[in-house]
C-alpha cells in the first residue's frame, strides 16, 4: 500500500525512542545553534545529528533531501560571499568576483542551521511511524480530529491519486488526448478537474458517515489500542534536551 | 421484544423538494432479519439512515415522526450514543476504512477507541470480530491492500467489535464481485445465527428471500408491505413497485406449481424443489 509517508522501518536505537523526545530534539538542534551563534555549536549539532543518523541506519536516505537544498545553500554562499553589507576581508577571488570571509561565515552559519534543522526532521520522520507520532501527540492533548486530518492524509491523498489515474483511464479510453505536448496535457487537465472533485467531495461525505457511526464524535475520553511506552531512558533524553537548552541560554546571557 | 419502532417517520431533505420518507410506521423484534427492498429513489437509503441517527443529525432536513432503537429516541440521541446500538454498513467498503490506521487489526479498533474501552477489553472484542468474519488472518495487513469484499467484512466487523444490538446493511454487495457478495452474504448469516437484529436494503432478492424473517417493501417514499417473504413476493402487483420476484418464484408461477401448504408460489431454491418434488 502506497503512503506518503517517508518512515524507514529499522530496528534501531533512534527507531525505539519515543516521538515526543525527537520532537524536543528538534528544537533543541533548531535552538541552541541560535542562541550560540559560533560555527563551532552549530558544528557540534551537526556530528549529533549524522551520527544519530548512522545509529539509525538511515543517512542514506536523508541525501536526497539534502541535494534538494543545496541549491538554495549554494545560492546563499555566493550572494552573502560577494554582496553582504560589511563585507571588508577579502579571502580569494573568482575571474573578477572577490568573495569576503564576513559574508562567507555568515553564510555557513546560515546553512549550517537550515541542513541541522533538516537533519532533526529527518531523524523524527524517517525513524517514527506517523500513526505513532500523531497518537502520541494525542495522548499529550493534541484534538483527535486534528490527529485524524494528520494521519489519514498520508493514506487518503495516494488513494485520491489512484481516483485521477482511473478518471484519466476512462477519458482516454473514450478518445481523450491525455498524453503529448503541454498544451494538450492541459486540455486533458480541465475535464478531469470536475469528475476528481466530485469524487472527492462524496468519498469525504460518505468516509465523515462512517467515522460518525464509529463514535468519532462521542464526547468521553479516548483509549489507546497501543500501549505508551515509557522507558526510563525516555526520560533521562528529555530531560537532558530541555537542560541543553537552558544551559545554552544561561550561557549566552552571562557571556 | 421490540427493538425498532417507526412510529409514522416523515422526512426530507434540506434542498428538496419533496418527502423523502412519507409516514412510515414498522416495529422490528430483536434477533430478526428484515428485508428492506423497492425501487431507486424509494426511501431506503433515507430509513437505514434514520435508524442510526444519521437523518436528521447529520443531514439535517424536516422531520416528523419517530424512531426508537432499542430505548433510545434518534430525535434526542446523539449519534455517538445511537453508534453503541445500532450500526451501520453501506454500499461503498473503501469509504468506510478511515484512512488513519495502517493495519486491520488498528482499523477496527477505531470505533473502540472512541468509546474508550479498555485495551484488554478491545483485544477480546477485536479478536472475536475478525475471527466471525473470517478476517483474522489479514489483521496485519493495509486495509486499502484487502479485495473489495475483505473490505466490506472489514467494515462489518469494524461496527460488530462495537458490540451493537442492531446492525443496517445499505446494499453492501452492490459495488462487490459475485465472490465478494457471497462472502458478506456468508458474514450475514453467520450474524443472524448469532441473534444480532438485521436490516438489510439489497438488490440481490434471492438472498432476500433466503435469509429475511420479514421483508418492507418501499416505493415512493412510502411503506408499501411489511410481511413474511413469501407474502411480499407473491404480490400480483410487485414489479409494478419495480420489484422481480425471485427467479424461483417467476419459474413457478409460469410453471403454475404452488407451495401446498401455504398455497403460495415459492421464493426459494429449496421451496421450489419441495414443490415440483410433491407434484410427483
Amino acid at each position: 500500500m502506497e503512503t506518503l509517508s517517508l518512515y524507514v522501518d529499522r530496528d534501531s536505537p533512534v527507531h525505539r525512542v519515543d516521538p515526543i523526545s525527537k520532537l524536543l530534539y528538534i528544537l533543541a538542534a533548531t535552538a541552541i545553534p541560535i542562541i550560540l551563534p559560533s560555527l563551532l555549536t552549530a558544528a557540534v549539532v551537526l556530528a549529533i545529528s549524522v551520527a544519530l543518523l548512522l545509529l539509525g541506519r538511515i543517512f542514506r536516505r536523508v541525501i536526497p533531501l539534502i541535494s534538494v537544498i543545496v541549491f538554495v545553500l549554494l545560492t546563499i554562499l555566493i550572494i552573502q560571499g560577494l554582496f553582504r553589507a560589511g563585507n571588508v576581508t577579502p579571502l580569494f577571488q573568482l575571474g573578477s568576483l572577490i568573495f569576503y570571509r564576513e559574508g562567507l561565515l555568515y553564510a555557513v552559519r546560515i546553512s549550517l542551521r537550515v541542513i541541522n534543522i533538516m537533519l532533526a526532521f529527518a531523524i523524527l520522520i524517517l525513524t517514527t511511524k506517523p500513526s505513532d507520532l500523531f497518537e502520541t501527540l494525542v495522548r499529550k492533548g493534541l484534538s483527535p480530529r486534528i490527529g485524524y486530518v494528520l494521519s489519514s492524509v498520508l493514506q487518503i491523498i495516494p488513494q485520491m491519486q489512484n481516483t485521477v489515474g482511473t478518471i484519466t483511464d476512462a477519458q482516454r479510453s473514450r478518445g481523450m488526448e491525455t498524453e503529448g505536448s503541454l498544451a494538450v496535457r492541459l486540455r486533458a487537465f480541465i475535464p478531469l478537474i470536475g469528475p476528481v472533485v466530485m469524487s472527492s467531495l462524496t468519498q469525504t461525505r460518505e468516509r465523515s458517515i462512517a467515522l460518525e457511526v464509529r463514535g468519532f464524535s462521542a464526547k468521553g475520553k479516548k483509549s489507546f489500542l497501543n500501549e505508551e511506552i515509557q522507558e526510563p531512558y525516555h526520560r533521562f533524553i528529555r530531560w537532558g534536551l530541555l537542560l541543553s537548552i537552558i544551559l545554552a541560554l544561561v550561557w549566552r546571557v552571562a557571556a | 421484544m421490540k427493538k425498532i419502532i417507526v412510529d409514522n417517520l416523515k422526512y426530507r431533505y434540506p434542498s428538496a423538494q419533496e418527502l423523502a420518507l412519507k409516514g412510515i410506521s414498522l416495529e422490528i423484534e430483536k434477533g430478526q432479519f428484515i428485508g428492506v427492498i423497492g425501487p431507486n429513489g424509494a426511501g431506503k437509503s433515507t430509513l437505514c439512515q434514520a435508524l442510526v441517527g444519521l437523518v436528521p443529525h447529520f443531514y439535517h432536513g424536516a422531520y416528523g415522526g419517530s424512531v426508537v432503537v432499542d430505548g433510545l429516541e434518534v430525535l434526542k440521541s446523539e449519534i455517538s450514543a445511537l453508534a453503541l446500538k445500532v450500526g451501520l454498513v453501506f454500499q461503498n467498503p473503501f469509504t468506510q476504512v478511515t484512512g488513519a490506521k495502517l493495519t486491520v487489526y488498528d482499523e477496527v479498533a477505531f470505533g473502540l477507541e472512541n468509546m474508550g474501552l479498555d485495551r484488554a477489553e478491545m483485544i477480546e472484542r477485536i479478536d472475536r470480530a475478525l475471527t466471525l468474519l473470517d478476517i483474522y488472518r489479514y489483521k496485519d495487513r493495509n486495509p486499502f491492500d484487502l479485495s473489495g469484499g475483505q473490505m466490506q467484512r472489514l467494515a462489518i466487523a469494524s461496527i460488530i467489535a462495537m458490540k451493537p444490538q442492531i446492525i443496517v446493511l445499505d446494499e453492501p454487495t452492490s459495488q462487490l464481485d459475485p465472490q465478494g457478495s457471497e462472502e458478506v452474504f456468508k458474514a450475514v448469516d453467520k450474524l443472524k445465527s448469532e441473534g444480532m437484529t438485521l436490516v438489510m436494503v439489497e438488490h440481490k432478492i434471492e438472498k432476500i428471500a433466503e435469509y429475511a424473517d420479514k421483508v418492507a417493501l418501499l416505493s415512493g417514499g412510502e411503506l408499501v408491505d411489511f410481511d413474511r417473504p413469501i407474502r411480499v413476493f407473491s404480490r400480483p402487483d410487485l414489479e409494478r413497485y419495480g420489484v422481480a420476484a425471485p427467479v424461483y418464484t417467476r419459474i413457478c408461477r409460469d410453471l403454475k406449481i404452488k407451495d401446498e401448504k401455504t398455497g403460495l408460489y415459492p421464493i426459494t431454491l429449496e421451496g421450489a424443489v419441495a414443490a415440483v418434488g410433491s407434484l410427483e
